[in-house]
This record gives C-alpha cells, structure tokens and sequence, in this order.
C-alpha cells in the first residue's frame, strides 16, 4: 500500500516556501535589474538608441525579458528544487508512492489566469510597438531605394541620376523612408543595430519607417539566403551629420553628371594589365566563374579557355569571342536565361579594370 | 488510500461491455467501420490537396491589377468559354445521378439495374474526360504561358487525374461484382467508389465557379 | 489484419490471426505494427547519424570567419539537407512511424492498427524517399535551406528537383500514417477505455495523426506546384512570370509550421507518461493535458504566418498571426506547469529516461520562451534570419523532441526487446547530450542578436563588429561534440544491450499502462484476449483497473529496483 515518506514539516515539502521565496526574490530582483540596466549585453548599442523604431523594438525586449525571466526561473527552479527534494531515497520501499493527487481546480485557474494575463499584456504592450513600426509615418522624410542584387545592394536617391552601390549614407536626425526591392531574387535588408529588417521581394516593395539618432558607421546584411555568395553580401550605412550628408550627395550627383561610364577614363584595351587583372580576378570574379573548361559550372561557366576554346565560338550574350566583345560583356553584365552577372559598375569596376580582366583572361591557355 | 477522481460510472459497467463484445462479430464490424471512416479521411486530405491549389489560384489573381492577366507583348489573355464547359458539367453531374441510381439499385437488391447505372456512370464520366481534352485542344493558352494557365491546367488536370482514376475504380468494381466479391451486406467497395465518384463532382463544383463564372 | 469474417457469436480470443512465417513476412515485408516501428526506428537512427554527420560539418567549417573546410556551395548543399534531412527523415518518422506504431496499439488494447498493409506501404516509402533525397548530393545538393523559396530555388542545382521528389513520397507516407492512427484510435480502443481513459500518449498519438493527415497534403500542394515550375516552367512563384514569391511561403509554412507540433506533441506524450511512473504518483491535470494536445494541435493550423513577418505581407496581417501564436503558449504553458506540479512530492526515481524528461522541462521550456521573443512583430524584425531563430528551434526540437524521443527509447526499450539498456551509459549519454545541447545552442542566442544571419558559409563582416564571434563559434562547435558522442554512446548501448542487457520481464518500471501487461517483447497478436478497461492508468497505489489480462501480476506493479547493482544479466 501506500508508503508515506519521512514526516514533513510542512504539506508542500521541506523547505518549499523557502525555496519559493528565494525564487520570488531572485524573480523580482532580475526584473528590476533588467528594467534598469543598458539592454546591452543583449542587443548591440542599444543604450545609444541608434533609431528611434529601434528604441521602442529594445523596450519591447525589456519587457519580455523580464516576462520569461519569471517563467523560466520558476519552472526550472522548481524542477531542481523538486529533484533534490522529493528524489526517491535508497532505503525506501520499493513500492513508496507520493500522495496520488490528479489535479487542484483552484490552482490550475490561477497558472492558467495568470499566464493568460501577462500574454495579453504583452500583446497589447507589442501590438503597440507594432504599430508605431509599420504604421509610423515618415512623412516629408527623405526616400532612399534600396534594390537587391546578386550579390550587392544598389541605392538610389531622390534627385540623383543613377544609383551608389558601395555605401548607403542618412542623414542623423532626419525622418527616412527606406523603400526595399529586389532584382533578381529574395535577399533581405537588415541592419543589427537599427533592429529593423525587410525582405527585399522582387516585384513589390517594402517600406522601413525611421529615424537614425547618431552618426557612425553600421552593417547592411543580408539575411535571406540568395544564392552562393549570400554570405558575402553586406554594404556600409553611414549616418552622417546633415552637412555631411549633404555635402556627400551633392558629389554623388557630380559624379552621375560628370561621365555617362561614370568610371574614369576611356576603355583601352591594349593597355591592360594582365597581372593586375589576375588579382581584379581573383577579388570579383572567381566565386562565380571558375578557370576550368566551359562545362565548369560555380555559378556562370569557367572562363580558363575562354579565348582558346574552338567549340565555343561564341559569348553568353550571341557576339563572337573577341577582347573587345568579351570587355563589352564585363561593362554591361548580362541578364537572360542563363543567370545573371552584374555590370562592371555594380562590380566597382573602372574602364582600366575591364581592361585588365579582358588581358588577364586572354593570356590564359 | 487515494481516491481517483476519475469515477467509473454505470455506462461503463465493465461486465456488460464485456458480453456486448464476445457476442458480436467485433472484429469484422469494427473493420467495416474502420475503412469507412478511414476512407473519409482519406478524401479530406484530397479535399485539402485541391484546396491548396484553389488558394493558390486566388492569390495569384489577386496579385496582380487584371484578371485575365496580361502577359509578354501586352496581350490580355481571354476569359473561358463557360458554354461548352457548362454543358461538360451536365455531363459529369448526370454521371453523379446514375452513381446515386446505380447504388440504389444495388441497395435493393436488383442486379441489372447497378449495371446500368454502373455503365451509364463510366459512359458519362469518359465523356467528359473527353470534353476535358477538346476543351484543352481549342484553348489559348497554356499550361507553362501565364498564372492563368498554371492554375487552370494544373487544378483541371489533377480534377481529370482524379476523374479517370474514378473511371478505373468503377470499372474495377464492375468486374469484382460481376465476380460476386459482394453480397447484400457486405458492400464497402462499392459505398468507398460512390463517395469517391461523389467527391470528384463536389470538387468541380469548386472549380467550375473558380474558372468560369467568377 | 486478416479477420476471419462470417461466424458470429465467439471469443475474442478466436481473433487471432496465423502468426506469418519466413523472413521475409516476418521482418521484411511484415504488417505487425511492432515490426514496422523497429524498421522506421533503424532506418530514422541511420538517417540522424547521417544527418548529425552534415551538423558536425556546419560546426567545422565555421570554425573560422571565412570558412574552415569547404567553399559556399557546398556549405549551402550542407545544411539543407541537415535540415531537410533531420525534419522529415529523421524527427517526424521516428516520433510518429516508430514511436506511435510501437506504443499506440498496445496502449490502446488492439492488436494491431487499423490498416496493416497500409502502415507497410507508408514505411517502405519512407527509406525510398531518404535513398531519393540523399542521392541529390550526386547531383548537386539542393542549397536553399530546408525552405527552399523560391525565386533562387527555382534557380537552384538539380538535387532541388530530387528535393521535391523526395518530401512529396515522404509526405505520403506521413498523411497514410495519420490516417491510419486516426482511424485506430477512434475505433480500436479496447472495451470500457472511453476518450478520457485514453493514456496521454494515446492523445498525443491522435492530435498528431490529425495534424499529420490534414496538413501534410498542403506540402505535397506546395511540391508539386515548385516541381512543375523548375521541371516545366508551369509559373507559380516567379514574379517575372505574373507568380508571387510569398505564394510559396503561405503554402510551406501552412504546413510546416503544423509540422513542429508534429514534431513535438509525441514527445509532449512521451513525457506525460515517464513522469508519472518515475514519480510515483499520478499525472498532473490529465484533461487539462489531454484537451489542450487537441488545442495546440487545432491553433497550430493558424499561427503559420510568423515564420513570414518580414517577407512582404500586408502589415494588418501581421497583427492576427501575431496574437495567435502568443494565445497558443498558454496551452503549452499550461502543460509544463502540469508536469512540474507531478514531480512535486512524487518519490524520484532518476532513471535515464527520468533524466532526459526533466531535462526536457528545462530545455523545451527554455525554447518556448525564445519563441515568445520571436511572436512579437516587432522584436521578429530584429531576429527573423539570424542565429537568434537557430537556437530556438534547436532548444525545442533538440532539447525537446530529441530529449522526449531519446526518454521514449530509454523507456519502452525493455518492452520492444525484453532487455533493458544499460543504466550507466545512459546516464553518462544524458549528460553529455545535456551539456552538449546547451553549450551548442545557448551563444547562439547572442549571437544572432548581435548581428549573425543564418545561412552563411562565412561571416567575415560579423567578425568585424563583433569580435567575439569566433570564439563562440568553436566553443559551439566543441560542445556540439557532446551530443556528436552521445548519439554515438546511444547506438553502442543498444548494440550491446540487446545481447547483454539486463532481462527485462513485464513490467521493470512499474507502470499501468496496458502494454505494461504483457510479455516483453509482446507477442505477435499482443493480447491474448483483449482486456476491459476501468479507468485512467496513472494511480499508482491501487490495483491495476483492467480486467481479463492476460498475465498475472501484482494486483500494484512496483518498479524493479533501480537502486540493484548495475551488472548485467546476460542470458
């Protein structure tokens, strides 16, 4: 029959109220010391409010921090308090039993309640920040187009003929509107210390409403996968000061104006430089394109015998292997059928470059 | 000693339940209930099937500004004839009525009559699959083309898959009545083919309204 | 089951078919549930060590920020197939294709499930579909993550097409199992066991065969329509094309995310009925349990979207997913709180399988409350892609269906085979895994806040701005060792133990269950004669509430006593 264990001093068990308030204590002392403390062991320079969004996205983390604090300290707690407590001693009979209880009405209304309570809390304290994230307007603010390419962003600024493909520069203090697309597949745009992501869809735009709050240098990633080099697809932001800012866009507007190949001086192919293109080579072309045969697959066809090649007489784009074909190629980039490969701009590409890649791949045999 | 909270109550009065079980033939009952039920299920998760490709449908017309799309070159695609596929659909619907016949007659015990029904069901159900492929013959457009053709081939095609599996089924069941595999009492095969020939008709139901008249 | 049809009026006992005879029907080609649960188990345990083998690789090649041991594509082909692989041909099969065909019938008094030849065709698919997947390494491994979005996955090498070949078989196999428990359930319960005398793992076993029916043909929905894009070029998802991208994501996850409970509830099962018997007292809150396995189960067809907050769905539609997925952790709140209050007070009996269900409390838990940082919009823009979603799904699969599976082995291992499996190397196998699994997932937290995306063979410009990033990456990869070992551990003990393990006899836990009242391993045909169900198996003071078992016992089984030297008996 039913053994009783070893009398206790209480129903609960021994020293249950004690445990329990050790718990309680440790519950009410972290939440306090998590609603005071910089979030900054948890997310990146989040007492420098770098956004404003993200500012309300941190407090949202406070909040629920302290939230699953509670549980976790109480569940796990209990469970190791339990083991300890209640572990089945060597000398016991092997038929000891504990008392045969199936369930406690009042009890399970209150850790149902309860939980119940704080979820809604948390949804309506979330909701709230939720809205201030998708529905805050940033009217009159600036619009900055982010487009996603394999494998680099492209941005484009209202007044500015063209696009910046290395870094994104904002304006601190000044309300933006981010506009997200893609060209080709889904990537992502995510900065960590903003807090604020989107996909980049292709054939729909997405909007990030904010206001960056100090100046310096952070990281644009990309977080959905987009293909080889998704690991490899990050840029610069730059919040710079106003003026700065300011004084940056006007150049970008001087370049865009100043040349239509907006890279420097005209195409000449007898100057290239075949070592220099080796290195431009391995630096931009190499995680997609091989030096084997054609039917050497990464990404596009390996180019090694690109100009030696008797059976392929002929480029991705239909014109007939020559320097001055396969440069043309490298400007433009192609986009069709067979993939696509960006342009020598989107590459960061000058003229002198093309040239000395179109060198590099003619001295190979 | 504990008390369990769950009390055992006079419906569950073990001894009763006990010679209720030893004196029926249990396990063959529990069989026919069995297939029943699992052949339900079964055409709920083939309802689910069609239903993932009729939300699919939805979303993609709802994703774009005009519905025929317009696709390459500009050009609006054309709406269905709802004509000829109106007729079609007699067709496959007086093919649900003979199946209904068909398994009344059986239920009654009159033999010829199933196999009349039966035959009329099979005529009924080859002709509109051969409805189906004049239709897909005079279409403009295509499977691989456009949205619009995406979910109309693929949604009609699995519907004529599911159609013809239909047809072999009821030839199937004609040969094993023929072979006398079912008595007055014992005819799951024949209520499994009548629900499934069913289903078929309830799901063009669907699609009928998805590609013509909406 | 062949059913000797016609005569009327005999014993229950006449039921019993001819027992099969030859190898081939009886261990190859057999329909006895037991039998197939051994093979879904053999073939899901050669299908995790594979599986596990990719893991150790992700863990090498990051080992450094630009890459340890391999270029992207292949990294890319690596973990998705881990992925691909350890979701469908390793989780999902051995918690419902060994576990619910083991344990279900005999939990429920019936011989077998209710369709035999069935259970046979869903298991054969199932080594078919892994040859299938595993083959796309030969062609090109598909690299887009067990995801697969397409537009790059439309793009992607040619394994993505075996991809769809391969889920869409095994999908098959899952919604004919779902089907089939269904249906047993509902109709093969012994004589006087009504719903709410069902065992609890019984009702894990349903509210996952109906997640398993319903939702899996929305995958194959998804497959075929991805297959007949990339094979065909039939538009769905190309925007190019007039398709749309977030189609495919709306048809997956409607699916897949159903298919974490999957995952999950048999390993809910499994723990409401070790803690019980390890505690000696009844379990906590049965309906509660019980009724709220049916909830989650119904909920989770309704949350999907929240894998898909920053893909480009309309705003208002956030809000509602949103408040879904947060309802539906009161449930599983309540359910952990139920399991708690049956250790208090209970007699503990640290047994492997004691060990890996109170371990389970702390890991799962811990993984469901990630989950809430992760229902919130706001904070999902912040962690969706990162690391930070990584250690969520590892803490609860890992530190929940992998710790519920591995209690379930430690547990209903004496039944199967009539040994039981070495005490000691379970212990030290849960401790390394334990250890392991925390240590592993735990940093991966941070890092995902701090800025790490999932999915990058390489992470150089992490590294930069957060220089901590290396050293994290190789105490996970060391840590990861720990489970690497215990798996290993795992496979050497049931080796040895099914030669050298100790005999087990009826009932060495002392349990109520019903498959607790027959032979270890049972008999082909189970029972004898089927028993009469009185009440709910989880008093452990009083007498056995059936009638007409088949073997004499104590009137109150008792656990053999776990506390007798560890040598084994071997015979």
């Amino acid at each position: 029959m039913a053994q009783l264990s070893a009398p206790r001093k209480s129903t609960m068990g021994p020293y249950f109220w004690t445990v329990t308030g050790v718990l309680t204590f440790w519950n009410l002392a972290s939440a306090i010391w998590i609603a005071v403390t910089p979030l900054d062991y948890l997310l990146p320079r989040s007492s420098d409010n770098i956004t404003d969004r993200g500012a309300d996205i941190d407090f949202l983390f406070r909040f629920m921090s302290i939230l699953v604090n509670a549980i976790f300290t109480y569940v796990a707690g209990y469970v190791v308090y339990f083991a300890i407590a209640f572990r089945r001693r060597r000398d016991e009979p092997a038929d000891s039993v504990g008392p045969q209880i199936h369930d406690a009405p009042k009890l399970e209304f209150w850790w149902t309640l309860l939980p119940t309570l704080l979820v809604l809390a948390l949804a309506v304290m979330s909701t709230r920040v939720w809205y201030l994230v998708q529905y805050g307007t940033s009217a009159n603010g600036l619009e900055v187009e982010v487009i996603g390419h394999q494998f680099n962003y492209e941005f484009r600024y209202p007044g500015l003929k063209g696009s910046v493909y290395d870094e994104m520069h904002l304006p601190v203090g000044r309300p933006v509107r981010v506009l997200v697309t893609s060209a080709d597949v889904l990537h992502s745009f995510w900065v960590p210390e903003f807090r604020l992501k989107a996909d980049t869809v292709p054939g729909l735009v997405q909007n990030l409403n904010f206001t960056p709050q100090v100046a310096g240098t952070y990281l644009i990633e990309c977080t959905e996968f987009c293909g080889v080099n998704h690991s490899e697809m990050q840029a610069r932001l730059i919040v710079d000061p106003p003026d700065k800012f300011t004084a940056w866009l006007d150049a970008q507007k001087a370049k865009a104006a100043a040349g239509a190949a907006s890279a420097g001086a005209p195409l000449n192919l007898a100057a290239g430089d075949a070592a220099a293109g080796k290195v431009l080579f391995t630096q931009k072309c190499a995680a997609c394109h091989g030096l084997g045969g054609f039917d050497q697959k990464l990404v596009g066809p390996g180019l090694g015998k690109l100009f030696t090649d008797k059976t392929h007489p002929e480029l991705v784009n239909g014109s007939a292997v020559s320097k001055e074909h396969v440069a043309g190629l490298i400007e433009k980039g192609y986009n069709g059928t067979l993939g696509a490969m960006p342009s020598a701009q989107q590459n960061g590409l000058s003229n002198q470059d093309v040239a000395n890649v179109t060198a590099y791949l003619a001295s190979l045999q | 000693m504990a008390v369990s909270t769950v009390a055992a109550s006079g419906a569950h009065d073990p001894d009763a339940v006990r010679a209720r079980y030893e004196d029926v033939d249990q396990a063959y009952h529990e069989q026919r209930e069995n297939r029943l039920l699992g052949f339900l299920l079964f055409l709920v998760s083939d309802v689910i099937l069609f239903s993932m490709f009729i939300f699919a449908y939805c979303y993609l017309r709802n994703s774009v500004p005009n519905w025929p799309p317009i696709v390459e070159g500009g050009k609006q695609l054309p709406r269905f004839d709802v004509n000829f596929a109106a007729f079609n659909s007699v067709v496959l619907f007086g093919s649900g009525a003979t199946m209904h016949f068909a398994m009344e007659s059986w239920k009654h015990q009159n033999r010829t009559g199933w196999f009349r029904w039966l035959i009329a069901t099979i005529v009924l159900g080859i002709g509109f699959l051969c409805g189906q492929a004049y239709e897909y013959n005079s279409l403009a457009i295509s499977w691989a083309g456009s949205t619009m053709g995406a979910a109309f081939f693929t949604l009609t095609g699995m519907h004529g898959f599911h159609v013809f599996v239909g047809v072999v089924f009821l030839c199937v069941l004609g040969f094993q009545t023929r072979a006398g595999v079912y008595t007055d009492s014992k005819y799951f095969g024949l209520t499994a083919g009548t629900l499934y020939w069913h289903f078929v008709d309830v799901i063009w139901v669907a699609l009928f309204f998805l590609f013509y008249l909406w | 089951m062949a059913v000797s049809s016609g005569t009327l009026a005999h014993d229950v006992e006449d039921h019993i078919h001819p027992e099969p005879e030859g190898f081939i029907r009886k261990y190859i080609f057999s329909i006895d549930h037991k039998v197939i649960a051994f093979q879904y188990f053999i073939t899901g345990m050669i299908f995790f060590a594979i599986a596990g083998l990719l893991a150790e690789l992700i863990r090498a090649q990051l080992l450094k920020p630009e890459g340890a041991i391999m270029g992207n594509s292949a990294y890319n082909g690596v973990y998705s197939m881990h992925g691909t692989a350890m979701v469908w041909m390793v989780i999902i099969p051995l918690v419902t294709g060994a576990l619910g065909n083991f344990i279900m019938p005999l939990q429920i008094g019936a011989r077998d499930v209710a369709f035999p030849w069935l259970n046979m065709l869903s298991f054969w698919i199932f080594p078919v579909a892994g040859a299938i997947l595993f083959a796309s390494f030969l062609v090109g491994a598909p690299d887009a993550g067990w995801t697969e979005y397409p537009p790059i996955s439309l793009q992607g090498p040619p394994g993505t097409t075996l991809w769809c070949v391969a889920i869409f078989l095994i999908g098959i196999s899952s919604t004919l199992t779902g089907l089939n428990f269904m249906v047993t359930v509902a109709k093969m319960r012994a004589p006087g066991m009504t719903w709410t005398r069902m065992p609890l793992f019984t009702w894990a076993t349903f509210a996952t065969a109906l997640i398993n029916m319903v939702a899996t043909v929305a995958l194959s929905g998804a497959l075929l329509a991805l297959f007949l894009e990339r094979v065909y070029g039939v538009p769905f998802y190309d925007p190019a094309r007039g398709g749309s991208p977030i189609l495919w994501q709306h048809m997956f996850w409607f699916y897949s995310h159903p298919a974490v409970y999957i995952m999950i509830l048999p390993a809910f099962g499994v723990i409401s009925e070790t803690l019980p018997v390890f505690a000696r007292k009844p379990i906590f809150g049965y309906r509660l349990i019980a009724f709220s396995s049916m909830a989650i189960a119904i909920l989770g067809f309704a949350v999907w979207a929240h894998h898909m907050f920053t893909s480009g769905m309309p705003p208002w539609l956030q809000l509602p997913f949103m408040i879904m997925t947060f309802l539906i952790a009161i449930p599983t709140g309540i359910k952990i709180f139920s399991w708690v209050a049956t250790l208090w007070r209970g007699r503990l009996h640290f047994s492997t399988a004691m060990l890996y269900s109170m371990g389970f409390l702390v890991t799962f838990t811990f993984g469901g409350i990630t989950g809430i940082f992760l229902a919130a919009v706001p904070a999902d823009l912040h962690e969706h892609g990162t690391y930070f979603v990584v250690a969520h799904f590892h803490y609860v699969i890992g530190g929940g269906s992998v710790m519920g599976f591995l209690a379930a082995v430690f547990y209903w291992f004496p039944k199967a085979t009539g040994r039981m499996l070495d005490e000691r190397m379970g212990k030290i196998g849960f401790w390394l895994f334990f250890i392991g699994l925390n240590g592993t997932f735990f940093p991966m937290h941070f890092l995902g806040l701090f800025g790490m995306p999932r999915r990058y063979a390489t992470y150089v410009e992490f590294a930069k701005i957060f220089p901590a990033a290396q050293f994290w990456n190789i105490f996970e990869s060391i840590f990861s060792l720990g489970m690497a070992a215990s798996v290993a551990l795992l496979f050497f003990n049931v080796i040895w133990s099914l030669k050298k393990g100790k005999v087990a006899g009826i009932n060495p836990w002392g349990a109520r269950t019903l498959e607790w009242t027959i032979s270890s391993p049972p008999p082909y045909y189970n029972f004898k004669k089927i028993p009469t169900v009185l009440g709910l198996p989880y008093n452990f003071d009083q007498p056995l509430p059936y009638r007409n078992l088949d073997n004499d016992q104590p009137a109150v089984p008792v656990p053999m006593t776990l506390a007798a030297p560890r040598t084994p008996v071997g015979v």
